[in-house]
């Protein structure tokens, strides 16, 4: 493969990376205050991407205006979510927890991808894009389209880190995910928190959406695949971890990608394609659970 | 007196952390021994190591000649060590009498109706019995301590670990506790006993032994280490202690 | 089994199902029957994994796909008998729930969680990806169990074989090996410190639940006669997490019900087309938050089963 087409693959490995680390943040977020893995993520973010439409397409606002207003509109919906569902989980009203919360959220994303494939049927729909035609950088040709949305994406995830860092609810976020009981106490309200979370989490996922469905189209499972990626991306960097979730959003869109430049049977390589990042999430939880940046669960 | 277990330099670290620094004591067959120490001290990890729920980082220790390092909690409840928590452990969902099934039914050669009919005699001791088809969930704290008591009892130890039994128990319930404790020990069970009750570790045991910043400080009758000047100060600090012996 | 209202209508469905293809109902529906007891099968042993064990699996799929891959091979591929081939696709399954169940013994929630989705994904993609053995998304055409195209025998071995799984399930359950499982998922920790081993027993239910959703696979295969990746797809799995939480997980045969139920639900429904599996997810929700023993746990209640609704 010629040295242009490699850049050319990097560079999309890079766009690619931004998206997964946008949903892959808003899992990180969940996980790191609720301590839940949100199954119906995927699905939160393919409302996100059909909120885009509704608001570019019908109602007819600029693409970067829309793209805020699915991830406010996604933010609503998640703050709604966590207090019908999933604050019975922090207020000892569920004798299993873990369960309940793995169970719910997947019994949601069926609801939501059941849902809109009943009003939406399982059509395309493409979105309008933030930018059209191509893009060079030297003798590398890019989709504008494309690199528009990284682009946006690159600015919100560096809001979010900001606000993380160096707002009081940020700080309130970080915590909380440190230790839910000692924030309580030092006055911290811990079940806003998680309901800011949950929704903070899933304005994350919806505005990846929102992004990504002008570049790969919109359709109401088009939440499935990014959402293993999103999985795959926690694991690796750590559950809750944010740093961790950019790492491993890098490091996912490029070993993808390599993976099926390197393999010589390409028809296969590319046939397994979604496969390599699985491989890489079974092999972390078996052999370091904490990934990259986690911390390792003590127990007893 | 024969020795039942024997603890040699044990050492466990938890990163930088020396939880047990070189702890080294013998336990006869059949003695009741308090451990007792500020918090912080090694007491519950003295204990999970016995039990084998934490590896060992340094020394040895011997159950019955046989050694404790490297075996599952499953495996040394076998041999006869059984161990209580701190926190409560029942298994909620199950009944009362399920629980104590539980421990009842490992020995494969045991039929159901010869361990109902234990549990329902240990229970019976317990003043449990009429609660036996509760849910253990609706225990209260103290019944549930005593439900935990019952599970172990089914498993005939040679060697029980009791960690903190009586948080927050009721006085009434704790004397039923004390004298189960001491009925077990007269019927040949040794006993290990940790706790805050001074009380109790007074009244119970005739030998104390005394950790401190994961060292053993202290070792010998309980009067005796009532006394002792270092066992005051790991407990209230040196001006304190100075005062008390000047 | 005490005799309640509850076993009485228990006995009285069996006794329907024994008699309705007799009783002129129309082939359709006894096709419909069949294939909700191949779901009655798996949303059973899922549930004596996540009910009765404690560990959540999205793999259930995967092994009803092993099953029905591993005698559709075996039957067109190298000729054997269906006999042969089904018992072999129920020992696979049963050899890799052993391996997956052994890997992932520390694992717990939700990293248990997300590595089953792992195990079941790669091997949904590796069989499509190899569709010079598979025929990959198009599907593998398997011959039938019976030469007659009547549904009546297919109606009644699937019966059997949901009752004779059923039968050897509630058996184990009710030794102590059952016991020791509930403990494991009451409290790991305490359940060893009391000698119970719960690393074997884990691997056990692993295996167990594995091989049973094996052999619903491989007599799936020989009922629908085409193998294809969709069965073993997470929509799939969903539609039996479905099953067993609307049943009710914490019981085998409540989510046997719940499997057989939802897939008449789901026929009858045929029109309303994508609502159907709304509805379903809307009534997980709704079941785990309010009714989490499930609408046949409810029901037992009601009727008067006891205070405990466990087999």
């Amino acid at each position: 493969m010629s040295l242009i087409a490699l850049g050319e693959q990097v560079l999309n490995g890079l766009i690619l990376s931004v998206f997964y680390a946008l949903a892959a943040l808003g899992l990180a977020v969940i996980f790191g205050v609720l301590k839940i893995v949100n199954f119906a993520h995927g699905e939160l973010y393919m409302i996100g991407g059909f909120a885009y439409y509704g608001v570019a397409s019908v109602i007819g606002l600029p693409p970067p205006l829309a793209v805020l207003a699915a991830f406010a509109l996604l933010f609503g919906l998640g703050l709604a979510i966590e207090w019908l569902l999933i604050r019975p989980v922090h207020e000892g009203k569920v004798e299993r927890p873990d369960e309940y919360a793995i169970m719910i959220t997947f019994g949601l994303a069926i609801l939501l991808q059941n849902f809109m494939l009943s009003l939406f049927g399982p059509w395309t729909l493409r979105p309008p894009a933030l930018f059209r035609g191509g893009i060079e950088i030297g003798a590398l040709v890019v989709g504008g389209d494309r690199l528009a949305a990284a682009a946006l994406g690159v600015v919100l995830i560096a809001c979010i880190i900001y606000v993380l860092r160096w707002t009081w609810a940020g700080k309130a976020i970080r915590a909380v995910s440190q230790d839910r009981e000692t924030a309580a106490v030092v006055g911290v309200d811990d079940r806003l928190v998680g309901m800011l979370a949950f929704g903070l989490g899933s304005a994350l996922a919806g505005a990846a959406g929102a992004l990504m469905g002008p570049v790969f189209l919109a359709h109401p499972t088009m939440g499935v695949i990014p959402a293993i990626k999103a999985y795959v991306i926690v694991v690796i960097g750590g559950m809750g971890s944010v740093p961790g979730a950019i790492v491993g959003a890098l490091l996912l869109g490029q070993v993808e990608n390599l993976a099926t430049v390197l393999i010589p049977d390409t028809t296969r390589a590319l046939a397994y394609k979604d496969a390599y990042g699985l491989v890489l999430l079974v092999l972390v939880l078996l052999l370091r659970p904490q990934g990259l940046f986690g911390e390792r669960a003590r127990r007893l | 007196m024969s020795v039942l277990l024997a603890v040699r330099g044990l050492t466990k670290r938890f990163g930088g952390l020396v939880a047990l620094d070189g702890v080294g004591f013998e336990i006869a067959a059949g003695e009741l021994v308090g451990l007792i120490g500020p918090n912080g001290s090694g007491k519950t990890t003295l204990l999970n190591v016995l039990s084998g729920f934490y590896a060992v980082d340094g020394g040895d220790a011997w159950f019955d000649g046989i050694g404790i390092g490297g075996r599952t909690p499953a495996e040394l409840s076998r041999l006869g060590i059984a161990r209580s928590f701190q926190v409560t452990k029942v298994f909620r969902r199950l009944s009362v009498l399920e629980n104590l099934l539980v421990p009842g039914l490992i020995e494969w050669r045991t039929s159901r109706r010869e361990a109902e009919q234990r549990a329902h005699a240990i229970l019976g001791g317990l003043d449990l019995d009429r609660l036996a088809d509760e849910r253990a969930a609706h225990l209260s704290g103290g019944q549930a301590k005593l439900l935990e008591f019952g599970r172990l009892m089914m498993l005939e130890p040679r060697l029980v670990l009791l960690d903190e039994p009586f948080g927050g128990v009721h006085p009434d319930l704790k004397r039923l506790m004390y004298d189960t404790i001491r009925r077990w020990n007269a019927a040949g069970a040794t006993i290990v006993l940790i706790s805050h009750d001074m009380s109790a570790i007074f009244g119970l045991c005739r030998r104390v032994l005394v950790l401190s910043n994961g060292a053993l400080i202290a070792d010998g009758a309980a009067a005796q280490v009532r006394d002792d000047p270092q066992v005051l100060e790991a407990y209230l600090g040196d001006r304190h202690a100075a005062a008390t012996t000047a | 089994m005490k005799a309640n209202p509850a076993t009485a209508a228990g006995a009285l469905l069996l006794l329907a199902l024994l008699v309705l293809p007799l009783a002129g109902v129309d082939e359709y529906w006894i096709y419909i029957l069949t294939i909700g007891f191949y779901y009655a099968i798996l949303a059973a042993s899922w549930s004596l994994l996540v009910g009765y064990v404690g560990r959540i699996s999205f793999a259930q799929v995967a092994f009803a796909g092993i099953g029905a891959y591993t005698s559709a091979l075996a039957t067109t591929a190298l000729g054997w008998p269906i006999l042969v081939g089904i018992p072999l696709g129920v020992l696979v399954a049963a050899l890799v729930g052993l391996v997956i169940g052994r890997l992932c013994l520390e694992l717990h929630g939700a990293y248990l969680g997300l590595t089953t989705i792992a195990f079941s994904e790669i091997l949904r993609i590796a069989i499509t990806a190899e569709y010079e053995s598979t025929r990959g998304s198009l599907g593998l055409s398997t011959p039938g169990l019976f030469a007659t195209t009547d549904r009546l025998p297919y109606y009644y071995t699937l019966l059997a074989a949901l009752l004779g799984s059923l039968g050897v399930m509630w058996l184990v359950l009710r030794s102590r090996i059952g016991l020791f499982f509930n403990a494991i998922r009451e409290d790991e920790e305490a359940a060893a410190s009391l000698g119970v081993r719960v690393g074997r027993w884990k691997i056990v239910a692993f295996t167990l639940s594995s091989a049973f959703a094996g052999l619903a696979g491989g007599l799936y295969a020989h009922v629908v006669q085409l193998v294809s990746p969709a069965m073993m797809s997470l929509g799939e799995m969903g539609l039996i997490l479905s099953m067993a939480v609307i049943g009710g997980f914490h019981n085998i045969v409540y989510a046997a019900l719940g499997g057989l139920f939802l897939e008449v639900l789901l026929e009858a429904l045929r029109e309303i087309g994508e609502w159907r599996l709304t509805l379903f997810g809307l009534l997980v929700i709704v079941i785990l938050r309010y009714a989490p023993n499930g609408f046949f746990g409810a029901l037992a209640q009601r009727l008067g089963a006891g205070r405990r609704s466990r087999s």
